[in-house]
């Protein structure tokens, strides 16, 4: 994998995201839109494969939130990837809730929303692309069956027992699996 | 320095959102209060988004397209979101206490709840009854006050909002993360300096061991939403 172009990528992405809040550019949306929408329509046809009107609401309903919370975002607290993901899975339960067999009175974006941390400083933000390309470069080394685990539980929206009965697999397999990929990424805070 | 946090198995999905949301607003409810769980729960992030980020992707450009101008077309006509326009010094009277993912189901205070009382030191307000999910309530028992001896039949989480309370196997102070399993039986006991209030999510109703206590169970099971054909009779 090709970090250093990668990074250039994450680089343009950030300059668009940043005219978005500052200009309200709707060419830099377009180009965002260019670079999400897609993989949040791959993100929600992973936990439902086929469900092509599901994915389409829920791509233009996280391009749209994204123009709205734009002055929510911040660089040090998040990088660009992980605020969309975490706007992209709270859609993804949203959606699900509302369509779903038990209506609820809880709405996930209350507080399953992303996490604002006053005292992020300015420091954090090379902080926050260090972390990013360390994880992407863990996952490409990681063994295939820790791979396969960590797809079932984020990508696909399964719970641990989801995903060992997909697998066939004891559950305490899936989480020790869990465990070590997350241990080699080194994202584990010791206590 | 909180002393109970939620396992790193609990951590894991509820950053890949594969919690029932009942046990995911207990989670948020701690990591509205700990620095550390809250780092962590951002590294679990990163996790999920490169994973996201790195899909393969499949998408018709001309399919693209026409969902890329639906976009446009709804922020056009979108207009500018509003600030909050609350008075904050006001609100953090009312919410002291109340961590910001409670703050819309305790709109008005503690005091203002249904608060229903079942001992003379013990009181449960019910925050959100999902049909056949979990119940989500509040408990409000007095200084120095023992709770009866019970067993949970489900899982049970517990988030300590205000005061403190303790069991053999510890002290809870506001912040922790309690959960427990269907196996436990314990009596919980509040610290003498100050009434304690708790959020409390269970799977299903807790049952209540003492022999004086256990007309209480009915009434448990006919507030707990997943109550079936479980009604007093």
């Amino acid at each position: 994998m090709n970090t250093v172009s990668e990074t250039t990528v994450d680089n343009t992405l950030l300059a668009d995201m940043t005219q978005v809040a500052q200009a309200r550019d709707t060419r830099a949306l377009e180009r965002l839109f260019d670079h999400y929408a897609p993989r949040i329509r791959a993100f929600c046809l992973a936990s439902q494969p086929g469900a092509n009107l599901m994915a389409d609401d829920i791509a233009q309903e996280v391009m749209i939130r994204i123009w709205n919370k734009a002055h929510l975002y911040n660089p040090a607290t998040a990088s660009l990837n992980t605020w969309i993901f975490t706007i992209a899975r709270n859609a993804r339960i949203d959606y699900m809730r509302k369509n779903g067999r038990y209506q609820s009175d809880i709405d996930p974006e209350e507080f399953w929303s992303e996490m604002a941390d006053e005292n992020a400083d300015p420091f954090r933000e090379a902080q926050q692309q260090r972390d990013q390309v360390r994880i992407r470069e863990g996952l490409t080394h990681l063994p295939t069956e820790q791979q396969q685990v960590l797809s079932k539980v984020y990508l696909e929206g399964k719970s641990h027992s989801e995903a060992s009965e997909e697998l066939g697999l004891p559950l305490g397999t899936v989480k020790s699996r869990v465990r070590l990929a997350l241990n080699k990424l080194s994202v584990i805070i010791k206590r | 320095m909180l002393s109970c946090h939620p396992s790193l198995d609990i951590l894991t999905d509820y950053s890949s959102g594969t919690l029932p949301l009942a046990h995911a607003l207990g989670v948020s409810v701690h990591l509205d209060q700990c620095p550390h769980c809250r780092e962590q729960m951002r590294r679990l992030n990163n996790v999920g988004a490169e994973l996201f980020a790195e899909q393969i992707i499949d998408s018709r450009p001309e399919h693209m397209a026409s969902l890329k101008s639906n976009v446009l077309a709804a922020i056009a006509n979108s207009d500018q979101p509003v600030a909050h326009s609350k008075h904050e010094s006001e609100q953090e009277t009312v919410f002291q206490h109340i961590p910001r993912s409670l703050r819309r189901l305790i709109p008005k205070g503690f005091n203002e709840l249904n608060w229903m009382p079942l001992t003379p030191s013990f009181k449960l307000a019910t925050l959100s009854d999902e049909a056949g999910g979990p119940q989500i309530a509040l408990s409000r028992v007095k200084p120095g006050a023992r709770l009866p001896n019970h067993t949970h039949t489900g899982n049970e989480i517990t988030v300590v909002l205000k005061g403190a309370f303790s069991d053999d196997e510890g002290l809870y102070r506001e912040g922790d993360f309690i959960c427990r399993d269907h196996n436990h039986k314990h009596q919980p006991r509040v610290t003498k300096d100050a009434e304690c209030i708790c959020l409390i999510i269970l799977d299903s109703p807790i049952e209540f061991t003492g022999w004086l206590t256990r007309f209480l169970n009915p009434i448990m099971r006919y507030f707990h939403p997943n109550k079936g054909n479980a009604l007093p009779s």
